[in-house]
């Protein structure tokens, strides 16, 4: 019985016992299935909970020119901010936070008594300031380093360089194009909170990786003549604006891209629009007469005419398709490098009937028109030119001196470009290389052939052609430099007036193209000044720029002048006798050694600007020049040590 | 029958190896709670500290409780039974309220819970009625109409005040005790059958709505993730975000930054999961199936039917205790305030669970009696 009795109670227990077990595995299961299996979207969810995040401003990659000179910064700077709920002390926290911030009591009470857990005080403050409220030590604020956007030469290549807006990311220019390169990823403050949202512990910042640096094919030297010429020719010529390209034909480096006026880029907010806009890219206009250099390259290569031809010139008045085509002076024959030299357009017009409307169409297709050059800016603009279907009568005729077709800049410099080098269009590019924060090189940028336009002959012979614009009796005599040859071609076309749709009166764009030296093609280089008031011809505003663009990127980049040629003499164009200051100055000139340290500063109160530019340049010292006129002020002063490195500031005052 | 009897030969008896798996589970536990409440910033007596008290005042139970022979509570489980009803009767009555539920009665120096001391006696009177009752055979429906009476009436009680997990606990002790005896399957299909009508009636006129709410909430936490749902979802990211082996003593995330609900009670089984991870977890598991298995070899070895009962009874109590408390922190089952036995911060649950434990060691020591 007993026996009986405890086998069945063994039985039931058995029972039980599997009943229990069948849970117990369900829990482990489940617990399995919790911490293993699904683990890692239960530790996202908690982070989430439990970690406040604010982003901050990712750091930005430097920008800098052909030689490492920074033109774009990103500077570390202390942002303030509060957490409410950790704030023991409101009352004093209130009354020794608002005058430090400069914001008033009340509004500095509604900031913090917000049911937020985190508010920014204030964003990128000065050393100083943050010196102060650090030292006040108060519960529940804290400090984070932000990066902020500085332009360290201010206005120089404001324009390729760009900018950035007060969340950092690229607005303009370079800053733009690269900004996914440049841009680093967002750093973030973390900091861990409790169920009732009060911050607990150290606020922790992930720290975020720095953006990559650009290197661009600029040359800031290079740069600063071009601005500083361009600017110059522009004033002289009561201009509204005008630009400068200077780029390396045989690869489409852009060495220099300058706009007038431009800006500076630390306080862009106060510039309209359209100083901002990067014209030289973004704006089309008509050639001119520089677009005569691409027909007689086509003429040439499709062998139509030979370099003796000659054309009749019909006295300087020509009447086609019940159009009456001008010749600023009277020619009756000229030949093809005549027709260039004294830029006519009946002798243009008849090339390009001999030529054809396809063929004519074909090379300017083919020398970039109406194509984007593939710069490496935003915004660029592709210019005009109609299909050759739609030319109808004189169309033909005026498109071959430049008329009734518009391009970039770009496209032109680069289509110059391919005349310089032996007939080969190259993609124009401003950026060398990007690199990251530890200096390896991510993505490196190689000359690109776009295409093959022209023969090497053809090229080698449009460019003499060309050289007879800038020697005497040509259009362009003021864009010689001396000791070395030069060819080039003038423009001068009627702006089209955007109300009438027609050509306006009296609004031109006055433009020098041209490169040198013609045997070995170093620099190709653009000056367009709009709307000149002295006078609209680019032989007479833009080429004398230029030439001094020309000649001192020549003297900068050590090309030896060419033999028998005239030897390069120092011009002096200013004649007056020097002040007494300016002697001294010349006298601490000679004294100033060479080196990277112990040179001093000269003293240069009363002199020109050109006087000062002299002295700099030989030292090699960037200086940033302010006004026009005199000099009335100097930084640093005279007699001071300066370095290559430092920062030179000279203000000019127009004299009395 | 002796009345009160301690010789050698019991002490002789006695399960220390019982006992020291009773007190591990307690001193994990206490450590446990010393990392749950390290974040709680409190003046006077720490948790873990008023724990230990509680420990040393559930040994001293389990001293008292081995000391009287167990088959003593047979002739009083009747009469334990009435006295507990009427207490239960009183507290709707006259029961000291806190946080929307009458479950304390008032005694001036102390609180008493009767729905707790309720659990052990209800399986003094389920064993009793079994034990004499001598069926040669299952149980059957007509066998069970009085013990469902004898249960029914505290249960109904116990979920007026309202106290579900408890009454629910009771319910499933008694019905645990049933699975020993052991019950027709004619009869286990038909309470099945009536099962469905049974919870379809205390939905509509039994259940209070945060009840409802606790149940709905468990089906889809999502339903109201800052309300009463929010006790699964922040228990269950606790618990996943432990992984295999944990964030570490006194580092959890979610506890110490205090996401988690009544941390140091119900859940303190989730600061345990989210610290030392799936592995603590599993180890934490195995020490209560190991006790849980004792507990059964308790009652198997037992040579009376009535003590037999009693400990399938007290085992099946820690039993539901555990797998309620493990199956809510980890998103199984519904959020009904079950603490974990032994391991819980709490003075009632530890000792109504050491007085179990003192029933199972009474009956373990006296095995050999007769």
């Amino acid at each position: 019985m007993k026996d009986r009795r405890e086998t069945w109670a063994k039985r039931r227990i058995y029972t039980v016992g599997a009943f229990f077990a069948v849970f117990f595995t369900v829990v482990s299961a489940r617990a399995f299935y919790l911490q293993i299996v699904k683990h890692e979207d239960w530790v996202k969810l908690a982070e989430r909970q439990h970690q406040k995040t604010v982003a901050l401003t990712p750091a930005r990659g430097a920008i800098y020119d052909a030689h490492g000179e920074p033109l774009a910064v990103s500077i570390e700077m202390d942002s303030c901010y509060a957490e409410p709920r950790n704030i023991e002390e409101m009352e004093d926290t209130v009354a020794s936070l608002a005058p430090l911030l400069g914001i008033n009591r009340d509004e500095l009470v509604r900031k913090l008594s917000a049911s937020r857990n985190f508010v920014w005080l204030q964003r990128r403050m000065s050393p100083e300031q943050a010196k102060k409220i650090k030292g006040l030590k108060m519960d529940g604020i804290g400090f984070v380093k932000e990066t902020k956007r500085f332009y360290p030469n201010s206005e120089t290549a404001a324009h390729v360089v760009g900018f950035t807006g007060m969340d950092p990311e690229g607005l303009e220019g370079i800053e733009l194009k690269y900004d996914d390169l440049i841009v680093g990823n967002t750093g973030y403050l973390v900091t861990e909170r409790d169920a009732l949202g009060r911050s607990v512990g150290q606020a922790i910042v992930k720290q975020s990786s720095q953006g990559g640096d650009i290197t661009l094919t600029l040359d800031k030297n290079i740069q600063y003549i071009a601005e500083k010429e361009l600017g110059k020719a522009v004033l002289a010529s009561g201009a509204k604006g005008g630009m400068a390209l200077v780029m390396e034909p045989r690869t489409g480096k852009v060495l220099a891209l300058a706009n007038y006026p431009n800006f500076n880029p630390n306080s862009y907010s106060q510039y309209s629009p359209w100083v901002l806009r990067n014209r030289l890219v973004a704006d089309s206009f008509e050639p001119g007469s520089t677009f005569k250099t691409f027909l007689v390259a086509a003429a040439l290569e499709e062998k139509i005419v030979s370099p003796g031809d000659s054309f009749n010139c019909e006295n300087g008045s020509y009447s086609i398709g019940g159009r009456v085509i001008h010749d600023t002076h009277k020619y009756s024959r000229l030949s093809v490098a005549d027709i260039l030299k004294y830029s006519s357009n009946i002798g243009a017009a008849k090339i390009g009937m001999r030529l054809g409307r396809d063929k004519l169409y074909g090379y300017l297709k083919n020398f970039g028109f109406a194509e984007r050059s593939g710069i490496d800016l935003p915004g660029e603009a592709i210019g005009y030119l109609r299909d050759k279907s739609q030319w109808f009568g004189v169309d033909l005729s005026t498109i071959s001196f430049g008329q009734g077709v518009s391009v970039s800049a770009v496209q032109l410099t680069a289509a110059m470009s391919a005349i310089a080098n032996g007939g080969v269009l190259m993609k124009p590019y401003l950026v060398e290389k990007v690199t990251d924060s530890n200096g390896a090189v991510i993505r490196r940028f190689e000359p690109h052939q776009v295409r093959r336009v022209i023969s090497p002959e053809t090229a080698t012979s449009v460019g003499r052609m060309m050289e007879g614009v800038t020697t005497e009796g040509g259009t362009g005599m003021n864009a010689s430099v001396d000791g070395y040859r030069v060819a080039g071609k003038t423009g001068t076309a009627q702006k089209v007036d955007p109300v009438t749709k027609g050509y306006s009166v009296d609004k031109r764009t006055a433009s020098f193209l041209g490169f040198l030296p013609v045997d070995d093609p170093r620099l190709t280089i653009m000056v367009i000044i709009d709307e000149p008031k002295t006078s609209p011809y680019g032989g007479v505003v833009a080429a004398p720029a230029f030439s001094a663009i020309a000649q001192q990127s020549l003297c900068y980049l050590h090309v030896p002048p060419a033999k028998g040629v005239r030897p390069p003499v120092p011009r002096t164009i200013e004649v007056r006798k020097e002040t007494p200051q300016e002697m001294q100055a010349m006298v601490a000139e000679g004294t100033i050694t060479d080196g990277n340290e112990g040179a001093m500063m000269p003293n240069f109160s009363g002199m020109s600007m050109r006087q000062v530019l002299r002295v700099m340049e030989k030292r090699g010292i960037n200086v940033k020049l302010l006004g026009s006129g005199r000099v009335v002020e100097q930084f640093p002063r005279a007699g001071d040590r300066i370095r290559p490195t430092d920062q030179v500031m000279v203000k000019f005052a127009p004299s009395a | 029958m002796k009345l009160a009897f301690i010789d050698r030969r019991l002490v002789a008896n006695f399960d220390w190896k019982l006992l020291a798996l009773v007190l591990t589970i307690a001193a994990v536990g206490v450590f446990n709670i010393y990392s749950a409440t390290a974040s709680y910033g409190i003046s006077g007596t720490p948790y873990h500290v008023r724990q230990l008290y509680w420990i040393v005042l559930g040994l001293s139970l389990v001293v008292l409780s081995c000391s009287i022979d167990y088959h003593l509570f047979e002739d009083f489980s009747y009469w334990f039974y009435g006295i507990l009803v009427f207490l239960l009767l009183v507290v709707l009555v006259a029961g000291r309220t806190s946080m929307g539920a009458t479950r304390w009665l008032s005694l001036g120096f102390f609180n008493i819970q009767p729905s707790e001391i309720m659990k052990i006696v209800m399986i003094m009177a389920t064993a009793r009625y079994f034990a004499n009752l001598q069926v040669p055979h299952s149980l059957r429906l007509r066998d069970l109409g009085l013990p469902f009476l004898l249960v029914g009436g505290p249960v109904l009680l116990i979920m007026k005040q309202p106290d579900l997990g408890t009454a629910i606990l009771v319910a499933l002790i008694v019905a645990s005790i049933m699975l020993y005896v052991g019950i027709s399957p004619a009869t286990l299909a038909t309470l099945a059958l009536s099962a469905v009508p049974a919870i379809y009636m205390g939905w509509h006129f039994y259940l209070r709505d945060y009840q409802k709410n606790r149940i709905l909430n468990f089906l889809n936490p999502e339903r109201d993730p800052l309300g009463s749902g929010y006790h699964i979802i922040q228990s269950k990211i606790a618990v996943g975000s432990g992984g295999p082996f944990g964030k570490g003593f006194l580092a959890g995330t979610q506890s110490q930054l205090r996401f988690l609900p009544e941390q140091h009670t119900d859940f303190a089984f989730s600061v345990f999961a989210e610290e030392w991870g799936f592995a603590g977890g599993m180890f934490m598991l195995t020490l209560y199936v190991v006790l849980i298995l004792w507990g059964l070899d308790i009652a198997r070895k037992c040579n009376d039917y009535f003590g037999s009962l009693l400990a399938v009874g007290v085992t099946a109590m820690l039993f539901w205790h555990i797998v309620i408390n493990i199956g809510m922190v980890i998103g199984l089952f519904p959020v009904v305030g079950v603490p974990l036995p032994l391991f819980s911060y709490g003075g009632t649950s530890m000792i109504t669970s050491m007085v179990g434990m003192g029933i199972l060691f009474n009956i373990r020591m006296r095995r050999f009696m007769f």
